[in-house]
Protein backbone atom coordinates (compact mmCIF):
# COMPACT_ATOMS: atom_id res chain seq x y z
CA UNK A 1 0.00 0.00 0.00
CA UNK A 2 1.21 3.29 -1.04
CA UNK A 3 -0.24 6.92 0.73
CA UNK A 4 -3.00 8.44 0.93
CA UNK A 5 -5.07 8.40 -2.41
CA UNK A 6 -8.32 10.09 -1.70
CA UNK A 7 -8.40 12.75 1.31
CA UNK A 8 -11.89 13.66 1.35
CA UNK A 9 -13.47 16.41 3.70
CA UNK A 10 -16.80 18.17 4.15
CA UNK A 11 -18.28 16.37 1.39
CA UNK A 12 -22.10 16.96 0.83
CA UNK A 13 -23.77 15.95 -2.23
CA UNK A 14 -27.57 17.12 -2.73
CA UNK A 15 -30.02 15.96 -5.48
CA UNK A 16 -33.07 18.48 -5.59
CA UNK A 17 -33.61 19.20 -1.74
CA UNK A 18 -32.22 15.93 -0.36
CA UNK A 19 -28.84 15.24 1.19
CA UNK A 20 -27.97 11.83 -0.15
CA UNK A 21 -24.52 11.74 0.84
CA UNK A 22 -22.76 13.58 3.97
CA UNK A 23 -19.49 12.78 5.18
CA UNK A 24 -17.03 14.68 7.15
CA UNK A 25 -13.86 12.90 6.63
CA UNK A 26 -13.08 9.94 4.57
CA UNK A 27 -9.24 8.75 3.77
CA UNK A 28 -8.77 6.07 1.75
CA UNK A 29 -4.74 4.83 0.76
CA UNK A 30 -3.51 3.85 -2.47
CA UNK A 31 -3.46 -0.02 -3.20
CA UNK A 32 -6.36 -0.93 -1.54
CA UNK A 33 -9.54 -2.62 -1.55
CA UNK A 34 -12.49 -0.68 -0.38
CA UNK A 35 -15.57 -2.32 -0.28
CA UNK A 36 -18.83 -0.06 0.16
CA UNK A 37 -22.00 -1.93 2.01
CA UNK A 38 -24.72 -0.31 2.50
CA UNK A 39 -28.99 -0.65 1.64
CA UNK A 40 -30.15 0.81 -1.75
CA UNK A 41 -30.63 4.67 -1.47
CA UNK A 42 -27.59 4.73 1.12
CA UNK A 43 -25.66 6.89 -0.79
CA UNK A 44 -22.90 4.09 -2.33
CA UNK A 45 -23.71 5.03 -6.02
CA UNK A 46 -23.11 9.19 -5.27
CA UNK A 47 -20.23 8.23 -3.33
CA UNK A 48 -18.67 6.44 -6.41
CA UNK A 49 -19.65 8.91 -8.75
CA UNK A 50 -18.23 11.58 -6.93
CA UNK A 51 -14.71 9.53 -6.31
CA UNK A 52 -14.92 8.84 -9.63
CA UNK A 53 -15.02 12.15 -10.68
CA UNK A 54 -17.90 11.90 -12.99
CA UNK A 55 -20.12 14.70 -10.78
CA UNK A 56 -18.87 17.19 -8.55
CA UNK A 57 -20.12 17.49 -4.88
CA UNK A 58 -22.42 20.08 -3.67
CA UNK A 59 -20.16 21.14 -1.34
CA UNK A 60 -16.78 19.48 0.35
CA UNK A 61 -13.55 18.46 -1.73
CA UNK A 62 -11.82 15.47 -2.76
CA UNK A 63 -7.88 15.31 -2.64
CA UNK A 64 -6.70 12.91 -5.37
CA UNK A 65 -2.86 12.28 -4.92
CA UNK A 66 -2.06 15.45 -2.79
CA UNK A 67 -4.09 17.90 -5.31
CA UNK A 68 -7.80 18.85 -5.05
CA UNK A 69 -10.07 17.20 -7.83
CA UNK A 70 -12.60 17.70 -9.53
CA UNK A 71 -14.32 16.32 -12.99
CA UNK A 72 -12.38 16.40 -16.42
CA UNK A 73 -9.02 17.61 -14.21
CA UNK A 74 -6.36 16.17 -16.24
CA UNK A 75 -4.90 14.33 -13.29
CA UNK A 76 -8.19 12.34 -12.79
CA UNK A 77 -9.48 11.80 -16.33
CA UNK A 78 -7.21 9.26 -17.22
CA UNK A 79 -6.57 7.46 -14.03
CA UNK A 80 -9.84 6.93 -12.52
CA UNK A 81 -12.57 4.97 -14.42
CA UNK A 82 -15.86 3.96 -12.76
CA UNK A 83 -17.98 0.89 -13.72
CA UNK A 84 -21.48 1.84 -13.68
CA UNK A 85 -24.18 -0.41 -12.05
CA UNK A 86 -26.25 -1.40 -14.70
CA UNK A 87 -23.96 -1.67 -18.54
CA UNK A 88 -24.51 0.26 -21.02
CA UNK A 89 -22.53 0.13 -24.32
CA UNK A 90 -21.71 2.89 -26.77
CA UNK A 91 -23.86 1.65 -30.01
CA UNK A 92 -20.67 0.96 -31.86
CA UNK A 93 -19.02 -2.80 -32.01
CA UNK A 94 -17.81 -4.58 -28.82
CA UNK A 95 -14.31 -3.87 -30.75
CA UNK A 96 -15.03 -0.26 -30.50
CA UNK A 97 -16.21 -0.32 -27.19
CA UNK A 98 -13.15 -1.38 -25.62
CA UNK A 99 -11.13 0.87 -27.62
CA UNK A 100 -13.14 3.63 -27.24
CA UNK A 101 -10.46 4.80 -23.62
CA UNK A 102 -7.71 4.06 -25.46
CA UNK A 103 -8.77 5.97 -28.87
CA UNK A 104 -9.47 8.61 -27.19
CA UNK A 105 -5.98 9.03 -25.41
CA UNK A 106 -4.26 8.36 -28.40
CA UNK A 107 -2.69 5.18 -27.53
CA UNK A 108 -3.56 2.63 -30.35
CA UNK A 109 -0.74 0.83 -30.87
CA UNK A 110 -1.19 -2.87 -31.06
CA UNK A 111 -4.94 -1.97 -30.28
CA UNK A 112 -6.42 -5.41 -32.00
CA UNK A 113 -4.19 -7.73 -29.43
CA UNK A 114 -4.95 -5.45 -27.03
CA UNK A 115 -8.94 -5.40 -27.30
CA UNK A 116 -8.63 -9.17 -27.91
CA UNK A 117 -6.27 -9.90 -24.37
CA UNK A 118 -8.96 -7.12 -22.37
CA UNK A 119 -11.94 -9.54 -23.77
CA UNK A 120 -10.11 -12.73 -22.84
CA UNK A 121 -9.18 -11.29 -19.23
CA UNK A 122 -13.05 -11.08 -18.74
CA UNK A 123 -13.58 -14.51 -20.30
CA UNK A 124 -14.89 -13.63 -23.33
CA UNK A 125 -13.54 -14.96 -26.58
CA UNK A 126 -12.02 -11.75 -28.97
CA UNK A 127 -12.82 -13.31 -32.61
CA UNK A 128 -16.12 -14.24 -31.45
CA UNK A 129 -17.12 -11.21 -29.49
CA UNK A 130 -14.96 -8.20 -31.22
CA UNK A 131 -17.04 -7.76 -34.29
CA UNK A 132 -20.49 -7.83 -32.41
CA UNK A 133 -22.62 -5.10 -32.50
CA UNK A 134 -23.93 -3.81 -28.73
CA UNK A 135 -27.31 -5.09 -28.96
CA UNK A 136 -26.54 -8.87 -29.58
CA UNK A 137 -25.21 -9.34 -26.05
CA UNK A 138 -26.75 -10.98 -22.95
CA UNK A 139 -26.31 -8.89 -19.55
CA UNK A 140 -23.82 -10.99 -18.15
CA UNK A 141 -21.84 -10.47 -21.74
CA UNK A 142 -22.52 -6.73 -21.88
CA UNK A 143 -21.67 -6.53 -18.36
CA UNK A 144 -18.31 -7.96 -18.96
CA UNK A 145 -17.38 -5.75 -22.10
CA UNK A 146 -18.01 -2.63 -20.11
CA UNK A 147 -15.55 -4.11 -17.54
CA UNK A 148 -13.14 -5.00 -20.52
CA UNK A 149 -12.89 -1.50 -21.58
CA UNK A 150 -11.92 -0.45 -18.19
CA UNK A 151 -9.38 -3.03 -17.76
CA UNK A 152 -7.75 -2.26 -20.90
CA UNK A 153 -6.97 1.28 -19.44
CA UNK A 154 -4.72 -0.13 -16.58
CA UNK A 155 -6.30 2.15 -14.59
CA UNK A 156 -4.78 3.72 -11.37
CA UNK A 157 -8.41 3.96 -9.57
CA UNK A 158 -11.40 1.22 -10.41
CA UNK A 159 -15.00 1.55 -9.24
CA UNK A 160 -17.04 -0.72 -9.38
CA UNK A 161 -20.95 -0.36 -8.59
CA UNK A 162 -22.41 -3.27 -7.82
CA UNK A 163 -20.42 -5.37 -10.26
CA UNK A 164 -22.05 -8.50 -10.22
CA UNK A 165 -25.86 -7.65 -9.31
CA UNK A 166 -27.48 -8.11 -12.77
CA UNK A 167 -25.47 -10.98 -13.77
CA UNK A 168 -25.53 -15.18 -13.32
CA UNK A 169 -22.93 -16.79 -11.09
CA UNK A 170 -20.89 -17.74 -13.83
CA UNK A 171 -20.23 -13.97 -15.50
CA UNK A 172 -20.13 -12.80 -11.69
CA UNK A 173 -17.09 -15.23 -10.97
CA UNK A 174 -15.17 -13.79 -14.36
CA UNK A 175 -15.88 -10.35 -13.39
CA UNK A 176 -14.88 -10.75 -9.56
CA UNK A 177 -11.76 -12.47 -10.91
CA UNK A 178 -11.18 -9.83 -13.24
CA UNK A 179 -11.07 -6.83 -11.19
CA UNK A 180 -8.98 -8.52 -8.66
CA UNK A 181 -6.47 -9.14 -11.30
CA UNK A 182 -6.28 -5.08 -11.57
CA UNK A 183 -4.78 -5.31 -8.39
CA UNK A 184 -2.27 -8.06 -8.94
CA UNK A 185 -1.08 -6.93 -11.91
CA UNK A 186 -1.08 -3.28 -11.99
CA UNK A 187 -1.32 -1.80 -8.03
CA UNK A 188 -4.79 -0.27 -9.12
CA UNK A 189 -6.88 0.62 -6.28
CA UNK A 190 -10.61 -0.54 -6.36
CA UNK A 191 -13.61 0.65 -4.88
CA UNK A 192 -16.27 -1.90 -4.88
CA UNK A 193 -20.04 -1.03 -4.33
CA UNK A 194 -22.23 -4.39 -3.56
CA UNK A 195 -24.86 -6.05 -2.08
CA UNK A 196 -22.31 -8.93 -2.35
CA UNK A 197 -20.85 -8.29 1.07
CA UNK A 198 -19.74 -11.96 1.97
CA UNK A 199 -17.27 -11.54 -1.30
CA UNK A 200 -16.97 -8.15 -0.60
CA UNK A 201 -15.33 -9.01 3.14
CA UNK A 202 -13.45 -11.88 1.06
CA UNK A 203 -11.60 -9.69 -1.19
CA UNK A 204 -11.45 -5.93 0.54
CA UNK A 205 -9.09 -4.75 3.00
CA UNK A 206 -11.52 -2.43 4.86
CA UNK A 207 -15.54 -1.95 4.52
CA UNK A 208 -17.67 1.18 4.56
CA UNK A 209 -21.03 1.21 5.61
CA UNK A 210 -23.08 3.77 4.06
CA UNK A 211 -26.50 4.02 5.32
CA UNK A 212 -28.69 7.73 4.46
CA UNK A 213 -25.71 9.00 3.04
CA UNK A 214 -23.20 8.76 6.44
CA UNK A 215 -20.81 6.79 7.15
CA UNK A 216 -21.97 4.13 9.44
CA UNK A 217 -19.25 1.53 10.44
CA UNK A 218 -17.25 -0.78 9.19
CA UNK A 219 -20.02 -2.77 7.75
CA UNK A 220 -19.82 -5.94 9.98
CA UNK A 221 -22.59 -4.00 12.23
CA UNK A 222 -25.81 -5.19 12.00
CA UNK A 223 -28.19 -2.36 11.55
CA UNK A 224 -31.39 -3.05 12.10
CA UNK A 225 -35.04 -1.44 10.89
CA UNK A 226 -38.71 -0.97 12.71
CA UNK A 227 -41.17 -0.90 13.52
CA UNK A 228 -40.66 -0.38 16.96
CA UNK A 229 -43.34 -0.75 19.84
CA UNK A 230 -43.04 0.32 22.76
CA UNK A 231 -42.50 -2.46 26.05
CA UNK A 232 -43.35 -0.13 29.41
CA UNK A 233 -40.25 1.17 31.53
CA UNK A 234 -38.48 2.99 28.80
CA UNK A 235 -37.73 -0.52 26.81
CA UNK A 236 -38.98 -0.47 23.33
CA UNK A 237 -38.73 -3.70 20.75
CA UNK A 238 -38.96 -4.75 17.63
CA UNK A 239 -40.96 -8.06 17.17
CA UNK A 240 -39.76 -10.80 14.97
CA UNK A 241 -42.08 -13.21 13.00
CA UNK A 242 -41.34 -15.96 14.79
CA UNK A 243 -42.11 -14.32 18.38
CA UNK A 244 -39.06 -13.52 19.44
CA UNK A 245 -38.42 -10.00 20.49
CA UNK A 246 -35.19 -7.45 19.82
CA UNK A 247 -35.15 -5.00 22.43
CA UNK A 248 -33.67 -1.91 22.31
CA UNK A 249 -33.71 1.35 23.67
CA UNK A 250 -36.46 4.07 23.11
CA UNK A 251 -35.99 5.34 18.91
CA UNK A 252 -35.62 8.83 18.75
CA UNK A 253 -38.46 8.15 15.97
CA UNK A 254 -40.21 6.04 13.82
CA UNK A 255 -37.54 5.67 10.85
CA UNK A 256 -34.40 4.92 13.35
CA UNK A 257 -32.73 1.94 12.05
CA UNK A 258 -31.03 0.51 15.46
CA UNK A 259 -27.21 -0.28 14.94
CA UNK A 260 -25.86 -3.07 16.86
CA UNK A 261 -22.08 -3.63 16.78
CA UNK A 262 -20.44 -6.59 16.48
CA UNK A 263 -18.03 -6.40 19.39
CA UNK A 264 -21.38 -6.63 21.49
CA UNK A 265 -22.48 -9.90 19.79
CA UNK A 266 -18.92 -11.67 19.63
CA UNK A 267 -19.31 -12.88 23.22
CA UNK A 268 -22.61 -13.98 23.47
CA UNK A 269 -22.86 -16.57 20.55
CA UNK A 270 -23.60 -21.05 21.95
CA UNK A 271 -26.67 -22.55 22.54
CA UNK A 272 -26.97 -21.31 25.73
CA UNK A 273 -25.45 -18.19 27.37
CA UNK A 274 -25.15 -17.45 31.10
CA UNK A 275 -24.71 -13.65 30.76
CA UNK A 276 -28.27 -11.63 31.59
CA UNK A 277 -28.05 -10.31 27.99
CA UNK A 278 -30.79 -10.80 25.56
CA UNK A 279 -30.73 -13.58 23.80
CA UNK A 280 -32.02 -14.10 20.44
CA UNK A 281 -32.56 -17.85 18.68
CA UNK A 282 -31.12 -18.10 15.07
CA UNK A 283 -29.09 -20.72 13.01
CA UNK A 284 -25.92 -19.83 11.50
CA UNK A 285 -26.25 -19.74 7.62
CA UNK A 286 -23.18 -19.16 6.17
CA UNK A 287 -19.01 -18.70 6.88
CA UNK A 288 -16.88 -15.72 5.85
CA UNK A 289 -13.80 -15.23 6.19
CA UNK A 290 -13.11 -11.56 6.63
CA UNK A 291 -10.13 -10.67 4.53
CA UNK A 292 -8.74 -7.37 6.81
CA UNK A 293 -8.87 -8.93 10.13
CA UNK A 294 -8.85 -12.61 9.18
CA UNK A 295 -11.17 -13.08 11.47
CA UNK A 296 -14.43 -15.53 10.24
CA UNK A 297 -18.11 -13.64 10.15
CA UNK A 298 -20.59 -15.89 11.12
CA UNK A 299 -24.05 -14.92 9.07
CA UNK A 300 -27.17 -16.00 11.64
CA UNK A 301 -30.82 -15.94 10.24
CA UNK A 302 -32.67 -15.43 13.79
CA UNK A 303 -36.57 -15.29 13.50
CA UNK A 304 -36.06 -14.41 9.40
CA UNK A 305 -33.68 -11.14 10.26
CA UNK A 306 -30.02 -11.73 9.18
CA UNK A 307 -27.20 -10.71 11.95
CA UNK A 308 -23.43 -11.38 11.33
CA UNK A 309 -21.02 -12.19 14.55
CA UNK A 310 -17.56 -11.96 13.71
CA UNK A 311 -15.74 -14.52 15.79
CA UNK A 312 -11.58 -15.05 15.77
CA UNK A 313 -11.09 -18.58 14.17
CA UNK A 314 -9.75 -19.81 17.30
CA UNK A 315 -13.62 -18.77 18.91
CA UNK A 316 -15.01 -20.56 16.22
CA UNK A 317 -13.54 -23.93 16.71
CA UNK A 318 -13.92 -23.94 20.15
CA UNK A 319 -17.45 -23.15 20.03
CA UNK A 320 -18.39 -25.67 17.00
CA UNK A 321 -20.00 -23.25 14.73
CA UNK A 322 -21.02 -24.54 11.24
CA UNK A 323 -23.58 -23.61 9.05
CA UNK A 324 -26.91 -25.42 10.06
CA UNK A 325 -26.38 -25.06 13.97
CA UNK A 326 -28.36 -23.38 16.01
CA UNK A 327 -26.84 -20.85 18.35
CA UNK A 328 -28.30 -17.46 20.07
CA UNK A 329 -26.94 -13.88 19.68
CA UNK A 330 -26.98 -12.17 22.43
CA UNK A 331 -26.09 -8.26 22.54
CA UNK A 332 -26.20 -5.65 25.32
CA UNK A 333 -29.78 -2.81 24.65
CA UNK A 334 -27.44 0.17 25.94
CA UNK A 335 -24.89 -0.62 23.40
CA UNK A 336 -27.34 0.16 20.93
CA UNK A 337 -26.94 3.05 18.30
CA UNK A 338 -29.97 4.81 16.71
CA UNK A 339 -28.42 5.93 13.25
CA UNK B 1 -55.25 11.95 -68.12
CA UNK B 2 -53.71 12.05 -71.36
CA UNK B 3 -52.17 15.40 -70.23
CA UNK B 4 -50.79 14.06 -67.13
CA UNK B 5 -49.45 11.35 -69.15
CA UNK B 6 -48.00 13.37 -71.71
CA UNK B 7 -46.30 15.60 -69.05
CA UNK B 8 -44.54 12.32 -67.66
CA UNK B 9 -43.08 11.51 -71.34
CA UNK B 10 -41.65 15.21 -71.58
CA UNK B 11 -40.69 14.62 -68.37
CA UNK B 12 -38.05 12.39 -69.36
CA UNK B 13 -37.64 14.29 -72.67
CA UNK B 14 -36.48 17.23 -70.66
CA UNK B 15 -34.43 15.27 -68.49
CA UNK B 16 -32.90 12.97 -70.68
CA UNK B 17 -31.91 15.65 -73.39
CA UNK B 18 -30.64 17.81 -70.31
CA UNK B 19 -33.07 21.00 -70.89
CA UNK B 20 -30.75 23.99 -70.01
CA UNK B 21 -33.99 26.10 -68.61
CA UNK B 22 -34.76 22.73 -66.37
CA UNK B 23 -31.48 21.99 -65.36
CA UNK B 24 -30.47 25.91 -64.12
CA UNK B 25 -33.64 25.49 -61.34
CA UNK B 26 -32.20 22.56 -60.46
CA UNK B 27 -28.66 23.81 -60.12
CA UNK B 28 -30.34 26.90 -57.88
CA UNK B 29 -32.45 24.88 -56.19
CA UNK B 30 -29.54 22.54 -54.77
CA UNK B 31 -27.34 25.79 -54.09
CA UNK B 32 -29.82 27.33 -52.05
CA UNK B 33 -30.55 23.53 -50.44
CA UNK B 34 -26.88 22.66 -49.51
CA UNK B 35 -26.19 26.38 -48.10
CA UNK B 36 -28.97 26.52 -46.01
CA UNK B 37 -28.66 22.83 -44.64
CA UNK B 38 -24.81 23.73 -43.92
CA UNK B 39 -25.63 26.60 -42.46
CA UNK B 40 -28.91 25.35 -40.25
CA UNK B 41 -26.69 22.40 -39.25
CA UNK B 42 -23.35 24.30 -37.96
CA UNK B 43 -25.59 26.74 -35.96
CA UNK B 44 -28.67 24.24 -34.90
CA UNK B 45 -26.53 21.42 -33.71
CA UNK B 46 -24.24 22.94 -31.09
CA UNK B 47 -27.69 24.79 -30.05
CA UNK B 48 -29.76 20.95 -30.05
CA UNK B 49 -27.24 19.78 -28.00
CA UNK B 50 -26.76 22.28 -25.36
CA UNK B 51 -30.78 22.44 -24.61
CA UNK B 52 -31.24 18.95 -24.76
CA UNK B 53 -28.07 18.30 -22.44
CA UNK B 54 -27.27 20.65 -19.93
CA UNK B 55 -29.87 22.26 -17.53
CA UNK B 56 -30.50 25.86 -17.22
CA UNK B 57 -32.95 28.27 -16.10
CA UNK B 58 -35.50 29.60 -18.74
CA UNK B 59 -34.97 26.04 -20.71
CA UNK B 60 -38.45 25.71 -21.25
CA UNK B 61 -39.21 28.98 -22.56
CA UNK B 62 -36.43 28.18 -25.08
CA UNK B 63 -37.81 24.93 -25.92
CA UNK B 64 -41.39 26.44 -26.59
CA UNK B 65 -39.82 29.22 -28.47
CA UNK B 66 -38.11 26.62 -31.09
CA UNK B 67 -41.01 24.66 -30.84
CA UNK B 68 -43.17 27.35 -32.33
CA UNK B 69 -40.46 28.32 -34.95
CA UNK B 70 -41.41 24.81 -36.12
CA UNK B 71 -44.76 26.09 -36.95
CA UNK B 72 -43.23 29.47 -38.56
CA UNK B 73 -45.20 29.79 -41.78
CA UNK B 74 -42.92 30.49 -44.78
CA UNK B 75 -44.33 33.41 -46.24
CA UNK B 76 -44.05 35.05 -43.06
CA UNK B 77 -40.19 34.14 -43.01
CA UNK B 78 -39.92 35.38 -46.60
CA UNK B 79 -41.54 38.71 -45.58
CA UNK B 80 -39.28 39.23 -42.97
CA UNK B 81 -36.28 38.30 -44.77
CA UNK B 82 -37.45 40.63 -47.39
CA UNK B 83 -38.62 43.31 -45.43
CA UNK B 84 -34.33 43.47 -43.79
CA UNK B 85 -32.63 42.88 -47.25
CA UNK B 86 -34.65 45.36 -49.61
CA UNK B 87 -32.67 48.46 -50.62
CA UNK B 88 -34.36 50.14 -47.14
CA UNK B 89 -34.05 47.12 -44.72
CA UNK B 90 -31.64 47.28 -42.16
CA UNK B 91 -29.67 44.46 -44.28
CA UNK B 92 -30.17 46.16 -47.88
CA UNK B 93 -26.52 47.36 -48.62
CA UNK B 94 -25.85 43.54 -48.86
CA UNK B 95 -27.30 43.52 -51.95
CA UNK B 96 -28.62 39.70 -51.17
CA UNK B 97 -32.15 40.81 -52.14
CA UNK B 98 -32.79 38.33 -55.52
CA UNK B 99 -30.05 36.13 -54.88
CA UNK B 100 -29.43 32.67 -53.92
CA UNK B 101 -27.57 33.39 -51.12
CA UNK B 102 -30.50 35.71 -50.19
CA UNK B 103 -33.11 32.39 -50.28
CA UNK B 104 -30.25 30.28 -48.35
CA UNK B 105 -30.62 33.01 -45.69
CA UNK B 106 -34.60 32.37 -45.81
CA UNK B 107 -34.33 28.75 -45.90
CA UNK B 108 -32.06 28.65 -42.92
CA UNK B 109 -34.38 30.12 -40.25
CA UNK B 110 -36.51 27.94 -41.62
CA UNK B 111 -34.68 25.18 -41.02
CA UNK B 112 -33.11 26.06 -38.12
CA UNK B 113 -35.70 25.51 -35.41
CA UNK B 114 -36.03 21.86 -36.86
CA UNK B 115 -32.60 20.97 -36.25
CA UNK B 116 -32.55 22.27 -33.10
CA UNK B 117 -35.77 20.89 -31.78
CA UNK B 118 -35.02 17.70 -33.49
CA UNK B 119 -31.33 17.36 -32.07
CA UNK B 120 -32.18 18.06 -29.00
CA UNK B 121 -34.98 15.52 -28.99
CA UNK B 122 -32.52 13.13 -29.74
CA UNK B 123 -29.73 14.67 -27.00
CA UNK B 124 -32.44 14.24 -24.58
CA UNK B 125 -33.97 10.85 -25.19
CA UNK B 126 -29.95 9.86 -24.43
CA UNK B 127 -29.34 7.19 -21.29
CA UNK B 128 -28.06 9.27 -18.65
CA UNK B 129 -25.74 6.73 -18.22
CA UNK B 130 -23.79 7.65 -21.68
CA UNK B 131 -22.63 10.52 -19.73
CA UNK B 132 -21.38 8.90 -16.80
CA UNK B 133 -19.77 6.10 -19.66
CA UNK B 134 -17.49 9.00 -21.62
CA UNK B 135 -16.43 10.65 -18.57
CA UNK B 136 -15.56 7.24 -16.74
CA UNK B 137 -13.92 6.17 -19.60
CA UNK B 138 -11.86 9.50 -19.70
CA UNK B 139 -13.58 11.69 -22.22
CA UNK B 140 -12.71 15.60 -22.02
CA UNK B 141 -15.56 18.10 -22.47
CA UNK B 142 -15.09 18.08 -26.23
CA UNK B 143 -14.73 14.30 -26.47
CA UNK B 144 -17.87 14.12 -24.39
CA UNK B 145 -19.56 15.99 -26.87
CA UNK B 146 -18.64 14.50 -29.75
CA UNK B 147 -19.51 11.32 -27.99
CA UNK B 148 -22.86 12.16 -27.01
CA UNK B 149 -23.52 13.83 -30.86
CA UNK B 150 -21.90 10.33 -31.98
CA UNK B 151 -24.63 8.30 -30.21
CA UNK B 152 -27.40 10.39 -30.88
CA UNK B 153 -26.29 10.32 -34.64
CA UNK B 154 -29.38 8.65 -36.10
CA UNK B 155 -31.43 11.33 -34.69
CA UNK B 156 -29.53 14.06 -35.48
CA UNK B 157 -29.90 12.78 -39.00
CA UNK B 158 -33.06 12.50 -39.02
CA UNK B 159 -33.25 16.11 -37.77
CA UNK B 160 -31.26 17.04 -40.88
CA UNK B 161 -33.41 15.09 -43.34
CA UNK B 162 -36.74 16.56 -41.83
CA UNK B 163 -34.90 19.76 -42.91
CA UNK B 164 -33.54 19.46 -45.73
CA UNK B 165 -37.36 17.74 -46.87
CA UNK B 166 -38.96 20.86 -46.00
CA UNK B 167 -35.81 22.65 -47.39
CA UNK B 168 -36.05 21.02 -50.62
CA UNK B 169 -40.05 21.40 -51.33
CA UNK B 170 -40.43 25.48 -50.30
CA UNK B 171 -42.09 28.07 -52.14
CA UNK B 172 -42.94 30.96 -50.43
CA UNK B 173 -39.35 31.88 -49.05
CA UNK B 174 -37.65 31.46 -52.40
CA UNK B 175 -40.89 33.27 -54.43
CA UNK B 176 -40.72 36.31 -52.24
CA UNK B 177 -36.96 36.67 -51.49
CA UNK B 178 -35.68 34.92 -54.81
CA UNK B 179 -38.08 36.52 -56.80
CA UNK B 180 -38.12 33.98 -59.26
CA UNK B 181 -35.90 34.88 -61.86
CA UNK B 182 -35.23 33.27 -65.05
CA UNK B 183 -31.88 31.52 -64.96
CA UNK B 184 -30.71 33.57 -61.34
CA UNK B 185 -33.08 32.43 -58.83
CA UNK B 186 -36.09 30.60 -60.56
CA UNK B 187 -35.59 26.81 -57.64
CA UNK B 188 -37.54 24.20 -58.95
CA UNK B 189 -40.35 24.53 -56.87
CA UNK B 190 -41.06 28.22 -57.78
CA UNK B 191 -40.50 26.86 -61.60
CA UNK B 192 -43.20 24.51 -60.94
CA UNK B 193 -45.20 27.03 -59.21
CA UNK B 194 -44.79 29.51 -62.59
CA UNK B 195 -45.30 26.50 -65.08
CA UNK B 196 -48.80 24.79 -63.91
CA UNK B 197 -49.88 28.97 -63.88
CA UNK B 198 -48.88 28.80 -67.61
CA UNK B 199 -50.60 25.42 -68.42
CA UNK B 200 -47.13 23.76 -68.69
CA UNK B 201 -48.07 20.84 -67.18
CA UNK B 202 -45.42 18.64 -68.72
CA UNK B 203 -42.32 21.12 -67.49
CA UNK B 204 -44.46 21.16 -64.19
CA UNK B 205 -44.49 17.51 -63.74
CA UNK B 206 -40.63 17.02 -65.11
CA UNK B 207 -39.75 19.20 -62.36
CA UNK B 208 -41.67 17.18 -59.70
CA UNK B 209 -39.63 14.41 -61.11
CA UNK B 210 -36.50 16.31 -60.35
CA UNK B 211 -37.77 16.85 -56.64
CA UNK B 212 -38.60 13.35 -55.49
CA UNK B 213 -35.08 12.19 -57.96
CA UNK B 214 -33.32 14.09 -55.24
CA UNK B 215 -35.11 13.59 -52.60
CA UNK B 216 -35.09 9.81 -53.42
CA UNK B 217 -31.43 9.68 -53.65
CA UNK B 218 -30.83 12.16 -50.40
CA UNK B 219 -32.81 9.30 -48.38
CA UNK B 220 -31.10 6.60 -50.10
CA UNK B 221 -27.69 7.59 -49.25
CA UNK B 222 -28.57 8.48 -45.50
CA UNK B 223 -30.20 5.24 -45.47
CA UNK B 224 -26.80 3.85 -46.59
CA UNK B 225 -25.47 5.78 -44.16
CA UNK B 226 -27.47 4.80 -41.27
CA UNK B 227 -26.21 1.30 -42.36
CA UNK B 228 -23.13 1.53 -42.43
CA UNK B 229 -22.57 3.55 -39.45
Amino acid sequence: MGGLLYEISGLRHIYGNQTVLNIDRLEIPQGVIVGVIGPNGGGKSTLLKLVGFVEKPSTGKIVFKGKPAEPFAPQVRLQVTLMPQEPFLLKRTVFSNVAYGLSIRKDTDKIKERVHEALAWVGLNGNNFAGRPWYALSGGEAQRVSLASRLILKPDVLLLDEPTANVDAMSSQLIKDAALKARQDWATTLIIASHDWQWLHEVADSTLHLFKGRLSGTGRENILFGPWEAMGGGRWCKRLPDGQRLTVPQPPDDTSAALIANAVLRAGIGETTSTALPAMSGIVTRLTLDNSSGDVLVSISAGGLPFTVALEQQQLRQLGIYPGRTVSVCYNPADVTWI
Amino acid sequence: MDFILQGFLKAIDLLVTGDAETFSAVYATLVVSAYSIAASLILGLPLGFCLGHFEFKGKRLLRLAVDTGLALPTVFIGLVVYAFLTQRGPLGGLGLLFTLPGIAIGLTILALPIVIALSATAVEGMDRKLRVTLISLGADRRQLFLGIVWEARHGILAAGLTAFGRVLTEVGIAMMVGGNIKWQTRTVTTAIALETNKGEFAAGIALGLVLLIIAFSVTLSVSFLRKRY
